[in-house]
């Protein structure tokens, strides 16, 4: 079977300060894996994901995805690959004054009626689909207050129910659990992992800690200073590898 | 947790890059306009205490009027140059740069002093030392050994010291001198005159006293000595004039909201984007905003009043231009300070671009815009209070009947009172109201 996303010469500079944040990256995601990104912070896993949605111009390079050239989209067709691919965020992206079911029913917006959506108004189906994926992310009793009253973790599901609106083949997640504890991390995590095996979306997720990637990856990719420095299972990577990745002053902590 | 490392990164980034070149010139740009602006202050000084006859403000120094202008702008040049060798000038340190060595310390005098000589011959220098000895590199750099870094590429390097008292830094005496010449001549320009203000108090006493013995005569009854062409009777008390007032600033304000609500997109960085088309529109609106707001209520109302005849609509349309300019203005800066996160979420779930300002920017604007909307209502009632002055209709109109009556009308002195009792009144509530809704909303 073809490969979900093939990531080929991926380059990008940043205008402003002549950053090199991406040097030629290539890799391909199969459907139904899970695949971490880790690196130091400054590495490109940011800009790595958001060049695969174009929420960033890269530089050069092409990116495939279902077949479909993403670099040359035109806006309209970038507006239908950006339906299948779903983003969640470090710091959530929330829309703070809105409703939770605001928040989440915005992840229709791709297939609303526009028409519709300018009046602010949403089909019966979508608005219980948004409450069925709030039920499933355990906060089906916050739909109506406002985001900025929900803790940390509560803000992440939302962000996760927004995502499943899309019924994405592909989710990308850019340090889901960095502005979380532990414990909510862990709980948060589990929800991506649901979606990976229960609705088989393939999963991208850059984590800050190499426990975690451990424990939900099925394939890790590390970057260092925008380029890939390792690319395999998580068990590949042994204590030579981690100072590779990280540094020679690094140590690896566990998180649980 | 692994440990963030130290790298400097980039594509190209030779010491010389316009990235590190921009802000030494701007910096120098910035000293010398400081020094020019000293200069003129003690020019202008001169000018006024002693010299009047060999020196005029525009520091002429009683040689022709170019030389003169010369000889301003080589010594303002020189001592930027002497701020930049010798000290941490004001310039240096806004646009984040710092002189050193080749081993990031401090320089001696020594370097310092060849670094200011040599840079007068920047230009030659430069040519010869690249063509002659393959020597790269700003000539007065090359010979003191010396270097303008960045702060931020060489923030590691550099060894930290106990920071002087700031009056005995460079930086510190210059905005202390700038400070002080501003006041100084600011005193004399504005032609301050204690010895008028307490000296000649007495002379409007008469005005105080009638004015707080205010007559409310006409507050119902019309002034049928005021002739206003095809007026109602009620548009002859101060009642009738406080209400046209009034709503005057209220139509102002709300339509004149209705109309920046949409512009304020169209003036915002964020929302344009960076392509040609967006910069072109993004310019022309705020070039829009900044002209349109810059010439005051009272100068619209004058046009507006041969426009559209004097009274209360050519007020309205005034208070209307200047309150889209300036609220379109205000808006546009709320919509470029909010997060863009959500923008991004938005964006990133497939929804176009006008459904991303609906869903994203508009949420986070709505509790601003209704606090400036309210602000701006506050401006508008007490400008229309006045703008009859140039024909602009509204409760003005009275207090310039009465004012421009005082010897024909006995009592004008205590109408103006109650004019001006009945504004202080009205503008004061409304003040109150829209402060305590702007307290509840944001
Ligand atoms: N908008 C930007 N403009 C300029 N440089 C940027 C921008 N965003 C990120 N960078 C730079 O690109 C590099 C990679 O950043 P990022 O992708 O955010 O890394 P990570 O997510 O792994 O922490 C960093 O050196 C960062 O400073
Ligand atoms: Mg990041």
């Amino acid at each position: 079977m073809e490969p979900l996303l093939v990531v080929e010469h991926l380059t990008k500079i940043y205008q402003r300060g002549e950053i090199l944040a991406l040097d030629d990256v290539s890799f391909t995601v199969n459907r139904g894996e899970f695949l971490v990104l880790i690196g130091l912070s400054g590495s490109g896993k940011s800009t790595l994901l958001r060049c695969i949605n174009r929420l960033i111009e890269p530089t050069s390079g092409r990116i495939i995805f279902d077949g479909i050239d993403v670099t040359k989209a035109s806006p309209r067709e970038l507006r239908l690959i950006r339906r299948r691919m779903a983003m969640i965020f470090q710091n959530f992206n929330l829309v703070r004054r809105s409703l939770v079911m605001t928040n989440v029913l915005a992840g229709r917006l791709g297939y609303a009626n526009p028409w519709l959506s300018a009046l602010q108004k949403f089909p019966r189906s979508d608005i219980e689909m948004a409450m069925a994926n709030l039920k499933r992310v355990g906060i089906p009793e916050q739909a109506y207050k406002r985001a900025d009253e929900l803790s940390g973790g509560q803000q992440q599901r939302v962000g996760i129910a927004r995502a499943l609106m899309q019924k994405p083949d592909l989710l990308m997640a850019d340090e889901p659990v960095s502005a979380l504890d532990p414990a909510t991390s862990n709980s948060v995590m589990q929800y991506i992992e649901l979606m990976n095996k229960e609705d088989g979306v393939t999963v991208i997720t850059s984590l800050h800690f190499l426990s975690l990637a451990r424990r939900y990856g099925t394939r890790i990719l590390a970057l260092k200073d925008g380029k890939i420095v390792f690319e395999g299972l998580p068990a590949e990577i042994d204590e030579a590898k981690f100072k590779e990745i990280y540094g020679e002053e690094a140590e690896e902590v566990e998180i649980r | 947790m692994a440990k963030r490392q130290k790298k400097s990164r980039s594509v190209k980034d030779p010491l010389y890059s316009p990235r590190r070149i921009r802000p030494r010139i701007s910096a120098l740009l910035v000293d010398w306009m400081s020094w020019g602006y000293i200069a003129y202050c003690v020019v202008y000084l001169l000018n006024n205490y002693w010299y009047h006859r060999y020196v005029n403000y525009y520091g002429t120094l009683s040689l022709p009027d170019t030389w003169g202008w010369l000889v301003v702008i080589i010594a303002t040049l020189e001592l930027a140059a002497i701020s930049h060798a010798f000290g941490h000038s004001i310039g240096l340190s806004l646009f984040g740069l710092r002189l050193l060595d080749e081993e990031y310390r401090p320089p001696r005098f020594k370097q310092r002093l060849i670094r200011f000589l040599w840079w007068h011959l920047l230009p030659v220098g430069t040519i010869v030392g690249f063509v002659l000895k393959r020597q790269p590199g700003l000539f007065h750099d090359t010979r003191s050994k010396t270097r303008m870094y960045l702060i931020a590429d060489v923030k590691d390097q550099i060894p930290a010291t106990k920071p002087r008292k700031w009056y005995l830094t460079h930086r510190g005496a210059m905005i202390l001198a700038l400070i002080t010449a501003t006041f100084w001549v600011g005193w004399l320009v504005t032609e301050i005159n204690l010895g008028a203000f307490f000296g000649r108090m007495g002379r409007s006493a008469y005005i105080w006293k009638d004015l707080v013995t205010p007559s409310f005569a006409h507050f119902i009854v019309p002034e049928t000595k005021m002739t206003v062409i095809g007026a109602a009777p009620i548009e002859l008390t101060i009642l009738g004039g406080i209400i046209e007032s009034v709503f005057m600033a209220l139509l102002a304000t709300v339509i004149g909201a209705f109309f920046a609500f949409p512009l304020s997109f169209f003036g915002a960085r964020n929302i344009m984007g960076f392509s040609p088309l967006g910069w072109t529109i993004y310019g022309v609106t705020r070039g829009f905003f900044n002209i349109f707001r810059s010439i005051e209520s009272i100068l619209w109302a004058i046009i507006f009043a041969i426009w559209v005849g004097h009274g209360p609509f050519a007020g309205a349309l005034a208070l209307t231009i200047h309150t889209v300019a300036a609220l379109g203005k205000l808006y546009s800066e709320q919509v470029e300070g909010i997060d863009p996160g959500p923008l991004e979420a938005i964006a990133a779930t497939g929804a176009r671009r006008w459904q991303v300002i609906l869903y994203g920017v508009v949420p986070q604007i709505i509790p601003s815009y209704l606090a400036f909307t309210l602000y701006r209502w506050d401006i508008n009632v007490r400008m229309s209070t006045i703008i009859a002055i140039v024909g602009g209709g509204g409760i003005g109109r009275f207090l310039f009947f009465y004012k421009n009556s005082v010897g024909v009308i006995p009592d004008s002195w205590n109408q103006v009172g109650a004019v001006v009792i009945t504004i202080v009144a009205v503008v004061w509530s409304l003040d109150y109201i829209s402060g305590r809704i702007r307290e509840k909303i944001t």
